[in-house]
């Protein structure tokens, strides 16, 4: 069986779904063995989950609109 | 000229491979009559590859060698294989299509192609045999290139095949492998991987993949020994040498780690091997090892795109003979073999490479048209219109790409340089440099890939500016890192906070990161861009951007556990 070492070297494609099966199985059976690898693993995709969905980094709505009309202005300024 | 093979110097039943392929012994094979030890090694190749009864019928193969004898324009090899048959079922176009990839684009190859071979009904068997053929083809363009033998009688000229629909819609997807799984291991004992122990002092992945067929193992493994190991011409260092050069011309991350090893191992500092990889004119070769690796450099980049006649008189100028020269040629022959076997199969490198090679390595005088990094052709890009309206004039169309971007550019650079007023300011910058520069996009990848590439070297260099003496591209270097929360989380962490502290613990988590990190996680998360997509914009690999997604995830995570640790007793939120 997978050590939980040889477990984390793999977790990215674990996490991707570009595991082959034949690896993804050894993951898997690795996974129902192992209580800390499902922590990881389940708090790992519950990260992702929380960045994907956070907006940390989203430009406010209201906010694009003036740095289209600046962008534009300027370029309308560098072609005159 | 002979064709007797015992006149070539050789033992009854010798060459028997080549005879029992093309029914004579072909003059690409007689040209190197000098050097009876390589025709015997490449003898051996085409035995175990083109002879032999395998998945592929010899209709097939011989199919493929005549596609591949097209991308590299070799009329010598094109009339050798022209009596094969043309792609007749769909099954067989698939097949042809791959070659003609791997052949003339061999870095890009990824599990997407291999994929479809099998979803053709492609077992790995099968696969595997159309990469050994391709790469055969390679090996017998390459000789046919530098000794440009006379046509045999038995043959007659050929016109080029038009495989402009077959080659029609190539995806220049980059993706890790390994690509085929065999299922079998072979024995410690293997007699090859003595060989390659005793040789090399490990046995290289690239062979441990081809165990399905341990036949072409010991068939690879006889032509190195016929070809690479003996030292009565060239020397066992200077082919090293040759290796890594061709190896770096071919962008092949994988032989140049392993190469730079063994040549380590020889005993040339490893300061030598990366000017060999960067540039051999710089290093301390002597003038006649320069021109060596110049002339084989050269060989080995011969194709349909450059045909550069190659310059053996240069060579006897500096003192080589005929033999060495012949040898030499095979050495590059057998190299171009083996770095499209790897490509075709997706092996991984044997040790961490201290040289990756990336999109940004392609040669940029390249005018025909090559390969991109990103897997979306122009035609599927949602703003092609807008950057063509632009491009020819229409500068007002550029309004609708900077509505449509702003966001993303500002996701961006926020994650970048850190600091939000800086992003703010920053994302005009990138705007207009890429309207600046819109002329020298030219649609191979997306327009948003090209976008947020501005934008991550707009905010490296805000960043840089900022915090000189921060080093921004570190290599990945393993730091030890492992999971040290590792206590259950809640069920519904989004709900343990209100939206507004999320966020804050979210940005400020992130903003933590180390940059190479952070920016990995930013465009792969925040900026929902593929892996690949993510690469590209980066012009990193996909093993190492997906290395660092992986880390940049499990370091966040490491800060956000205290705040939805499950409290004990509890059953979640």
């Amino acid at each position: 069986m997978l050590s939980c070492a040889d477990f984390l070297a793999e977790f990215g494609e674990y996490l991707e779904n570009t595991a082959n099966p034949g690896l993804r199985a050894r993951l898997e059976e690795h996974l129902r063995q192992c209580k800390v690898c499902q922590v990881i693993v389940d708090s790992t995709k519950k990260t992702i989950k929380i960045v994907t969905d956070s907006d940390s980094f989203t430009l406010p709505a209201d906010e694009v609109e003036p740095i289209v009309q600046s962008v534009m202005a300027r370029i309308r300024d560098k072609k005159v | 000229m002979s064709k007797d093979p015992a006149a070539l110097g050789l033992a009854p039943g010798e060459c028997t491979g080549v005879i029992a392929a093309y029914g004579f012994v072909p003059n690409v094979f007689l040209a190197q009559k000098d050097v009876p030890r390589v025709i015997s090694a490449e003898d051996q190749l085409v035995d175990a590859i083109l002879a032999r009864d395998s998945v592929l019928t010899r209709e097939q193969k011989l199919m493929l060698l005549r596609g591949v004898s097209h991308v590299l324009a070799s009329e010598y090899c094109l009339a050798l294989h022209a009596q094969s048959p043309r792609a007749c079922t769909e099954q067989d176009a698939v097949l042809l299509r791959f070659a003609l990839k791997l052949a003339g684009h061999a870095p890009w190859i990824s599990a997407k192609d291999v994929e479809g071979l099998r979803q053709a009904g492609f077992d790995d068997a099968a696969i595997l045999e159309a990469v050994v053929t391709t790469a055969l083809g390679q090996l017998l363009c390459t000789l046919a290139k530098a000794l440009v033998p006379p046509l045999d009688a038995e043959l007659t000229s050929t016109v080029p095949d038009d495989f402009s629909e077959i080659r029609e819609g190539f995806n220049y997807a980059e993706t890790s492998g390994p690509y085929l799984w065999p299922q079998n291991q072979l024995a410690n004992d293997f007699p090859p991987f003595t060989f390659f122990r005793e040789q090399y002092g490990f046995v290289p992945n690239l062979y441990r993949g081809q165990a399905l067929r341990p036949d072409l193992i010991e068939a690879e493994v006889r032509a190195l020994e016929g070809i690479l190991i003996p030292e009565d011409l060239l020397s066992r260092i200077q082919k090293e040498q040759v290796v890594l050069a061709i190896s770096a011309a071919n962008l092949n991350t994988y032989y140049v780690a392993m190469r730079r090893q063994i040549l380590s191992a020889l005993g040339v500092s490893l300061e030598e091997c990366d000017q060999i990889v960067e540039d051999h004119q710089q290093s301390s070769l002597s003038p006649a090892d320069k021109s060596l690796l110049d002339g084989t450099r050269n060989l080995a980049r011969s194709s349909g795109y450059r045909s550069e006649a190659f310059d053996s008189e240069r060579l006897r100028s500096q003192g080589f003979t005929h033999a060495q020269i012949v040898e030499g040629v095979a050495m590059v022959a057998l190299t171009n073999f083996l770095n499209t076997l790897q490509s075709g199969l997706g092996t991984v490198p044997d040790f961490p490479p201290h040289r990756v090679f990336t999109p940004k390595d392609l040669y940029p005088e390249l005018n025909q048209a090559r390969p991109t990094t990103d897997a979306s052709r122009a035609e599927d890009d949602p703003d092609s219109v807008l950057v063509a309206r632009v491009q020819s004039g229409d500068a007002e169309a550029f309004e609708d790409l900077v509505r449509r971007h702003s966001r993303r550019v500002f996701g961006v650079l926020s994650g970048v340089v850190g600091n939000i007023d800086d992003a703010r300011d920053a994302t005009q910058d990138v705007f207009l440099k890429a309207f600046e520069h819109i002329g020298t996009f030219q649609g191979r990848s997306k327009f948003s890939t090209w976008l947020t590439s501005i934008a991550i070297n707009t905010g490296t260099e805000l960043l840089r500016r900022r915090r000189p003496t921060e080093i921004l591209d570190e290599s990945d270097v393993d730091e030890g890192f492992r999971p040290r929360q590792i206590q259950s989380w809640t069920d519904n962490p989004e709900q343990v906070l209100a939206a507004s502290q999320l966020r804050d613990l979210v940005r400020e988590g992130v903003l933590r990161l180390p940059q190479r990190y952070r920016t990995a996680l930013i465009l792969r998360d925040l900026n929902q861009l593929s892996t690949e997509e993510a690469a590209a914009a980066l012009g990193l690999s996909i093993p190492a951007m997906k290395a660092r997604i992986l880390r940049g995830r499990l370091m966040l995570r490491e800060s956000l556990a205290p705040h939805f640790i499950r409290e004990k007793g509890s059953s979640g939120a």
